[in-house]
């Protein structure tokens, strides 16, 4: 019964009743409705910035270089220019394409080593 | 000078960093947490994955919606930038003038918005309004809140009346940093007025001017109060840009999924932007 209650926990039966308080209710924050896929995603990104600042440590300057683009950037533009594209690239995917969004991310991945490489 | 470095001085941009995370951080965190799913209130949401994305990427509301706000962008820089330009030139250099000019230019720019949007609703009522009469009296058939048409002209003309002097002071400051030594040169060569304008000021003012159409665009592609207030976005949609069309999404019809997701693509359009324009601005800079 427990764990038939946990399965249903978000479904249009429970819309207007109180939900019991268990040990691991965080109510001050479940206005934010958190999920574990969006927790992933700020996660990941804070696991970036991190990343880019070990980076820094272990080579200060930030890379700065004129890309293919004919642009200066540094190794946080490109961070930026490769998160910023992402984005868009999965847009443009679930508009034209619609399904197989996994292919989309792998298609990121390659363009992020494309832009930390050459641009 | 030789600085010290001192990484305690990161505990001084703790408050900062707190004050950002709750105005900013976290709402945003929200917002995105929002996109995913959908609600009907009492804090219980159901996963939906990415069919709002989808949906709002799809949507004729949304299409319709951003190419409102691109074609109203591009009218008023069309019009506010030349515009500003030549204001800024016949001001007067140097005496009496100049202060009284300043505050004049400036005064549009200390009006909170919703009044602008008050006072253009009045201003421009075909019934009682100065404007409106005057032109029906003209014999023009204008009434704003019924005709397409004279909803965008009165929205372009506020919005005009309102910025324009943002431009005007950004080119005024821009004028006033050229040395006099090549306006003297300029006329030792017996240049044009013309010539004056493209060779020397022109080129003098990029900065200011790439600076004006920056905050120019980012102002009028986020706008929303003045319009609200004036048209609520009608007749119909006609002058519903995005964030008039995301308000109503979020909390006419509490859609708050697909507002979210639209939210997030607006954000990424304007953070596109933002990253050109500031893109361009230091190429200029690594040329010059």
């Amino acid at each position: 019964m427990i764990m038939f209650n946990v399965l249903n926990a978000a479904t249009w039966g429970d819309m207007a009743k109180k939900k019991e308080k268990g040990f691991f209710d965080f109510e001050f924050i479940t206005w934010m409705a958190w999920t574990w896929q969006t927790a992933a995603f700020f996660i990941f990104i804070v696991l970036c910035l991190t990343a880019m600042v070990i980076w820094e440590k272990k080579s200060p300057g930030g890379g700065p270089r004129k890309g293919i683009l004919g642009l200066d950037t540094t190794r946080g533009d490109r961070l930026f220019i490769s998160l910023l594209g992402s984005a868009f690239i999965h847009l443009f995917w679930l508009a034209l394409i619609g399904s197989f969004l996994w292919l989309a991310t792998i298609l990121c991945v390659g363009y992020a080593v494309i832009v930390f490489r050459y641009v | 000078m030789n600085k010290t470095i001192n990484q305690k001085a990161w505990f001084f941009v703790i408050p900062v960093f707190v004050l950002v995370a709750f105005n900013a951080i976290i709402p945003l965190m929200t917002v995105v947490n929002y996109a995913f799913q959908e609600t009907f209130g009492n804090n219980v949401f159901m996963w939906e994955g990415t069919r709002w994305f989808k949906q709002i990427m799809l949507s004729e509301r949304f299409h319709a919606s951003l190419g409102r706000q691109f074609l109203f962008t591009f009218i008023i820089l069309f019009i506010q930038i030349p515009l500003g330009i030549a204001i800024a030139l016949t001001m007067p250099k140097e005496g009496i003038g100049v202060p009284i000019c300043l505050v004049l230019m400036s005064m549009p720019l200390l009006i909170p918005w919703n009044v602008v949007g008050a006072m253009w609703n009045i201003f421009a009522l075909p019934d009682i309004g100065f404007l409106g009469y005057s032109l029906n009296a003209l014999g023009f058939d204008y009434n704003f809140t019924q005709q397409i048409g004279d909803a965008w002209f009165t929205t372009i003309l506020m919005d005009v009346w309102h910025w324009t002097s943002l431009v005007v002071l950004l080119s005024y400051a821009g004028l006033q940093s050229i040395q006099p030594a090549y306006y003297q040169a300029a006329e030792i060569d017996g240049a044009s007025r013309w010539a004056v304008f493209t060779k020397i000021e022109l080129p003098k003012m990029k900065k200011v001017l790439t600076i004006a159409i920056l905050l120019r665009f980012m102002d009028s592609f986020m706008i929303y109060t003045e319009p609200f207030v004036l048209t609520g976005g009608g007749p119909g949609n006609a002058t519903a840009f995005l964030s008039i069309d995301l308000v109503k999404m979020a909390l006419g019809q509490f859609d708050l999924g697909p507002a979210a997701a639209m939210s997030l693509i607006y954000f990424f359009i304007v953070l596109l932007v933002c990253w050109v324009f500031y893109t361009l601005m230091m190429r200029n800079e690594g040329n010059q």
